[in-house]
């Protein structure tokens, strides 16, 4: 039953405008994640939903309710910030019971909400234990723990598990869907890791220098990027890029071309063509279509492969299913699926086909 | 390599022989009588030949049978003693707390980055240049050769390196700690003393026990605005002499060694919170 809500909010730090008029709806229950590159503002927004920044224009609304000027204490949010801002000098069992110590919750109910919290996120055996003996995924653990404590309006999350390694995350990432389904509450989450925010997310807000670029579902986000900054930092491995030029349904560059006449619409000058490595097809030279190119290094990753090839002078990446079986320097022909291509406009980088939908 | 670490040890047992050696041979002043205190006749003496505790039998009870019968005074070290425990207490208190404090607040919500410098460059110029002004408004304000006098000018006069330590600490807690007790409702004197004060408690320790000894140590302060009821330590050590004996090196070296007590009792007591406080930055996590 809580809604977050940002109208028209900007915030700069000196010269830096750090959150420019942003626009942002969070629905209840949903997780929501937002995304950006390191310093574009997401991190900014979190402290403005807080009450630790004060906005210089605009409203913050939780639950539809004016909170803009509210005291951060008062807004009734629980946080995990990066560094997670366990206190040092206090076990693991007297940091999560802080958030209701300060709110003069019964012994009782604190000792009760200790163990159902800590049982759910398996840290009952460390509660008597400093944050400087907990390694590094179990601190994660009791700082979630912490924010888990109360059922506030909202959880929110600045990267929470960018510190930990690759396997601790990806775990993390599971536990941490299961968590919010189970506790059933409306979570924004940021990061700068897109895998991480497409795994996890309902919905996922994208931030370049300050502004909320796209919003949508992760599939939304991937399929349809309404900008070449979005097809970029979304998707791994990322998006080939090729400029060329549209000449009557024909996308020509310099050493390939490719029909689009699928698009309707197209309207004859410069673009940039967009494609994902899943999309790139190779195969044997006998194959009279697509570009000829060659094999420039391949990348197994067992259930599939990531082969890097050169068209010309530029290196695209193509991602197949499988262990394809390529020497260095071998000449193949490579396919493009025109149907899940994207254009993009080479001036401002925005979606040539989104507009035409739209 | 070989030579390089044993130059290099040589250079330290140096370096800890030239900082110790006043003390061992203060040490070993305290406990010689009258005769062995100077080179009389070209004999020095390294260790007492005959040890006594003559020297602190003087400064505690004024006279001793091994002192020449024109030195009997009748102050003693221990009003000076007193004095100067109380006075350097209060005002490390004062020092400390107030510097924390302001510390604290100029971290957290100061202006001016210039403020800190300004306060630091008080202690920058000797106290001798504002000596003659402080003490005729000690004088109009009734302060002279009192303890409470005494220990507000220490007070003040530490207080700016209370303050800049304490700054240097305090800019060390990350201050995401006390904005996620803030969004849990807590308010800023209990962020204060549930939260910061904890986690600077090391380098309140540090602050202190300098502080302490700065003021521990002031001579001149204590020389003009002290004339006999509470002067401190080093002015009563000023006075360990006459006419006819000259300077009383035996009875200073035993106020001296009795000096060293306090400061050393603190440093043990704080021990495991100094060497903590001085590389607190390192053991951030």
């Amino acid at each position: 039953m809580s809604t977050l809500e940002l109208r028209n909010v900007t915030k700069s730090f000196g010269d830096v405008v750090a959150v420019d008029n942003v626009d942002l709806r969070v629905e209840d229950n949903e997780f929501y994640c937002i995304f950006g590159p390191p310093s574009c503002g997401k991190s900014t927004i979190l402290r403005l939903l807080l009450g630790l920044a004060s906005p210089e224009s605009g409203q913050i609304l939780i639950d539809g309710k004016n909170v803009t000027y509210l005291a951060p204490g008062e807004r009734d949010l629980a946080m995990v910030f990066q560094n997670l801002a366990l206190f040092p000098h206090l076990t693991a069992r007297e940091n999560l019971a802080f958030p209701l110590r300060e709110r003069n919750v019964s012994q009782e109910t604190i000792d009760a909400t200790i163990q159902s919290v800590s049982e759910k996120l398996r840290i009952t055996p460390l509660l008597e234990k400093l944050p400087a003996k907990l390694s590094g995924g179990e601190r994660q653990r009791v700082a979630i723990g912490r924010a888990l404590m109360r059922k506030p309006r909202a959880y929110l999350m600045d990267e929470p598990i960018a510190a930990l390694d690759a396997r601790l995350r990806e775990e993390m990432r599971v536990e941490l869907k299961r968590l919010q389904r189970e506790v059933g509450h409306t979570l924004i989450y940021v990061t700068h890791d897109q895998e991480e925010a497409m795994s996890i997310a309902d919905r996922m807000a994208i931030m370049q220098d300050g502004k909320i670029v796209q919003v949508g579902s992760p599939y939304e986000i991937y399929n349809e990027p309404i900008s070449k900054f979005v097809a970029q930092v979304v998707g791994s491995p990322p998006m080939n890029f090729i400029d060329g030029t549209i000449r009557s349904g024909t996308f020509q560059a310099t050493d390939f071309s490719l029909e689009v006449a699928s698009h309707a619409n197209l309207i004859d000058g410069d673009v940039t063509l967009g494609v994902r490595p899943e999309d790139v097809a190779l195969c044997t030279p006998d194959s009279d279509k697509g570009a000829e190119c060659s094999i420039f290094e391949v990348e197994p990753l067992g259930a599939y492969s990531i082969v890097d090839v050169i068209v010309g002078e530029k290196i695209l990446k193509s991602q197949m299913q499988g262990q394809p079986r390529f020497k260095k320097g071998q000449r193949v022909m490579l396919s493009v699926n025109a149907e899940h291509c994207h254009l993009f406009d080479p001036r401002s980088g925005a979606s040539l086909l989104r507009r035409k939908r739209s | 390599m070989k030579l390089s670490t044993l130059l290099r040890h040589g250079a330290i047992w140096l370096a800890v022989f030239v900082a110790l050696f006043p003390i061992a041979w203060m040490a070993s002043m305290a406990f010689k009588p009258p005769l062995e205190w100077t080179a009389a006749a070209g004999n020095i003496t390294w260790l007492p030949k005959a040890p006594t505790l003559a020297n602190f039998e003087y400064i505690f009870f004024g006279t001793s049978d091994a002192y020449p019968s024109s030195t009997v005074m009748e102050k003693t070290a221990l009003r000076p003693i007193f004095a100067s425990l109380l006075v350097s207490t209060i005002a490390t208190m004062i020092a400390t707390v107030v510097g924390s404090l302001a510390a604290y607040g100029y971290s957290r919500h100061g202006y001016g980055k210039s403020l800190p410098l300004a306060l630091v460059q008080l202690r920058m110029f000797p106290p001798l240049a504002v000596i003659i002004p402080i003490m005729i408004m000690w004088a109009y304000l009734a302060l002279i050769d009192t303890w409470w006098g005494l220990s507000l000018i220490y007070g003040i006069v530490t207080l700016p390196f209370a303050f800049w330590l304490m700054l240097t600490f305090l800019e060390e807690v990350p201050i995401e700690l006390e904005e996620a007790a803030l969004i849990e409702g807590a308010s800023p004197s209990r962020i204060f003393y549930r939260i910061t004060l904890p986690l600077v408690k090391p380098a309140l320790a540090t602050t202190a026990l300098f502080v302490f000894i700065l003021n521990w140590s002031d001579y001149i302060l204590a020389l003009m605005l002290t004339r006999s009821k509470w002067i401190t330590i080093p002015v009563f050590m000023n006075d360990l002499n006459s006419a006819q004996t000259g300077q009383l090196y035996g009875a200073k070296a035993a106020l001296g060694l009795i000096a060293i007590v306090p400061p050393l009792i603190l440093g043990v007591l704080i021990q495991k919170h100094l060497v903590r406080g001085l590389t607190f930055g390192a053991l951030k996590q």
